[in-house]
């Protein structure tokens, strides 16, 4: 595909999302029943999960394009890296924020060590070191490795600092949607549920497209910029 | 003079560079060079500081993987997942490599055992006789004058019997007496056998032992050819002349 | 012996060598060991808490400081003379090279948790004779997983222009499991509990080790590599 039609499917896709974004808010503002336990907080469930589950999608891209990367020396998998790294860390902001807030209303407290939400900032920490280490590094191509080396080290790392801090305390509501007997959730949460799912993949996956294209552009004009010194 | 390219000698060349590039963002140091050597040949490469002739050395010597073009040593193409044409290299540096705190025989026993080399302690001793550090075997690196010190980087270099030995400005910041060891130790590596590259700005030092020269100049050879019997002086108004005709 | 064990053991021979003869790391890492247990002994009220109580945890973020403040290092010495271009640039593959830097850490590391253990012991008066064994060996392999992210990560930064700053940055979120069930481990056998209550955890602490020092050693070559 061009760059140019990067772009465009980029906009498209994020264009969608965003719409199907702000649907999921009007649906979860106005339209879906409200949760008989946890009362009206519980609205918040149609943002936070989709943005954490996007979240998760977007390290696992990250990482996997960083393997790829050091194995074909491909800059487009770095470009890639990059772009749903950088997704990733905007989708995981939103879990940390939202967390909390629903947290202080279910919980009674902003914080805890719930695995769940543990296991999220340990990850945005590690993609923080996955940008820090690539704008220290004052060789581009040696900081594209050294960031790459972090997003797998993280990747392997994640199995067990899941285990670790689900031993350590657990907290969360088991899942609700993917259990082998079907959802348990009433029909009208599930489809918000669902339609959040959408939108934010799709926002996502825009995102990433974009900020792609964005990438490479930035490449070219480095190289023009070394054709027209030499 | 003419800038005459090399003949080259019959047989396989030690060292073969084909448009070897590097980059280090938008700024090319080594810009499409080709090189090929045979064994015997003492290459000396002249250039302005920035002229990334360092930068070529390491490539060379397998120090750093070139970001286009391929190298290949006695006909091997330097694969940075192999190791083993990692033996037939030597590289003195203007950087010693070396251990202040280790002795003199520590330092060289080091590098040995990195390069699997079996005989070390029949080696040693005769690699320090032949740069004029036996007497100091047992002292710390630290203690020893710069000169000294490029001596000893000097024998760890050639501890392995390297067949293609890569020198970065040896010569820099030497007093006489180890220059004129280092002279002598570099001029019984023409044996015909070995080949060398050096890389230096001191014209004279650097005419002494060539047989082909180069000048390079952001990044590419401006010029390159045989020694001939130039004189120094008229090679260094020539090498002056090529230097400013480029920039 | 094999050309690849000769090299891993010639690197850490060297780093051990040299290590004894300037002392440098040694010193700063036990005294730090030594303060910190000076300073967490001031920093706790004990008609709020028993000191027992807390030492396995202040035990392992002990070693997890002192350790980054030594092992921060590794590269930052061998750097001096360009001595890591000539080892880069010798036969020796680039795993063997990494498993020799990790390994002398690893001593001393591993001497210096050693002494941290005692610091506490004495400072809070816990007694460690009943799972002293036991308290050895996950201190060892709590020592092993953190050398080995810690070596590789010191690689890393010693190329950046922020250097051993961002270490921590690296480290720390990776830590994570070695420091709840090591620190985890350490609590109960500080309390005199039974090895077998606390097999899990070490079980743990060994795959975490595992898959750092395989991790480290599959990965250096991309660091190191110019």
């Amino acid at each position: 595909m061009t760059d140019k039609g990067i772009r465009r499917a980029g906009v498209g896709l994020a264009l969608v999302g965003v719409i199907l974004v702000i649907v999921v808010h009007w649906l979860s503002f106005f339209w879906v029943a409200t949760e008989v336990n946890q009362g009206v907080v519980q609205r918040i469930f149609y943002i936070h999960v989709p943005a954490a589950w996007v979240g998760f999608i977007a390290f696992g891209v990250a990482a996997l394009c960083s393997a790829m990367y050091l194995w074909l020396r491909d800059d487009r998998l770095d470009h890639a890296a990059v772009a749903a790294a950088e997704a990733g860390m905007v989708f995981m902001t939103v879990v940390l924020l939202t967390g909390p807030l629903w947290g202080k209303v279910a919980w009674g407290t902003y914080w805890t060590w719930d695995p769940r939400l543990t296991f999220t900032l340990l990850l945005w920490f590690i993609f923080l070191g996955y940008f820090m280490v690539r704008s220290s590094s004052e060789n581009p191509e040696r900081g594209k490795r050294f960031a790459a080396v972090v997003a797998i080290i993280g990747a392997l790392d994640i199995p067990l600092i899941h285990l670790s801090v689900v031993w350590f305390r657990s907290l969360h509501p088991t899942p609700v949607v993917a259990k082998p007997e079907g959802p348990t959730l009433p029909a009208g949460m599930l489809i918000t549920l669902m339609l959040g799912l959408l939108g934010f993949t799709l926002m996502f996956f825009g995102l990433f497209l974009l900020r792609y294209a964005l990438e490479s552009a930035r490449n070219r004009v480095v190289l023009r910029e070394r054709r027209s010194q030499s | 003079m003419t800038a005459s390219p090399p003949s080259p000698p019959s047989g396989f060349p030690v060292l073969c560079a084909t448009k070897v590039t590097r980059e280090y963002g938008p700024l090319v140091a080594v810009d499409g060079i080709d090189l090929s050597l045979h064994a015997g040949e003492f290459l000396t490469i002249f250039g302005p500081n920035g002229a990334g002739k360092t930068s070529l050395l390491r490539i060379l010597g397998g120090g750093m993987r070139p970001t286009s073009g391929e190298v290949r040593v006695g006909g091997e193409v330097m694969d940075f997942g192999e190791t083993e044409w990692r033996r037939r290299i030597g590289v003195l540096s203007h950087k010693g490599l070396l251990y202040g705190h280790l002795t003199l025989e520590e330092n060289l026993r080091f590098f040995g055992d990195l390069f699997g080399i079996p005989d070390l302690d029949r080696r040693i001793p005769a690699r320090l006789e032949e740069v004029g550090l036996a007497d100091r075997a047992r002292f710390q690196a630290r203690q020893l004058s710069h000169g000294m010190k490029q001596r000893l980087a000097l024998a760890r270099a050639l501890l392995h019997d390297p067949d293609l030995v890569l020198l970065d400005e040896p010569y820099t910041g030497l007093d006489p007496h180890a220059a004129s060891v280092l002279r002598r130790v570099l001029s019984s590596l023409k044996d015909g056998e070995r080949t060398v590259v050096m890389v230096t700005h001191n014209l004279s030092e650097g005419l002494a032992l060539a047989t082909r020269l180069a000048i390079q100049v952001r990044g590419r050879f401006a010029w390159e050819g045989q020694r001939g019997d130039m004189a120094g002086d008229e090679f260094e108004r020539f090498y002056h002349g090529v230097v400013e005709g480029v920039s | 012996m094999s050309v690849y064990v000769r090299q891993v053991i010639a690197i850490l021979t060297k780093d051990l060598r040299l290590e004894l003869r300037t002392r440098e790391r040694l010193a700063a890492m036990g005294a730090f060991a030594i303060l910190a247990g000076v300073l967490f002994n001031f920093s706790i009220d004990t008609t709020v808490v028993r000191p027992q109580d807390v030492a396995a945890g202040l035990v392992w973020m002990t070693i997890v400081f002192g350790g980054l403040l030594g092992v921060g290092r590794t590269f930052a010495l061998e750097a001096q003379d360009g001595a890591i271009q000539g080892i880069l640039m010798s036969p020796a593959p680039k795993d063997a090279v990494f498993l020799g830097k990790m390994l002398a850490n690893f001593v001393l590391l591993y001497a210096i948790s050693l002494l941290v253990l005692g610091v506490f012991a004495l400072f809070f008066s816990v007694d460690l004779g009943a799972n002293l064994g036991a308290l050895l060996f996950t201190l060892g392999l709590g020592s092993l997983g953190f050398v080995a992210l810690a070596t590789l990560f010191s690689a890393v930064t010693e190329g950046t222009h922020m250097g051993d700053t961002l270490l921590p940055i690296l480290v720390f979120p990776l830590l994570v499991p070695m420091v709840i069930f090591g620190a985890g481990a350490t609590g109960r056998l500080l309390a005199g509990r039974p090895v077998v209550e606390v097999a899990g955890n070490l079980r743990m602490l060994g795959a975490f080790a595992l898959m750092a020092v395989a991790a480290g050693a599959g990965l250096f070559r991309y660091v190191v590599e110019e």
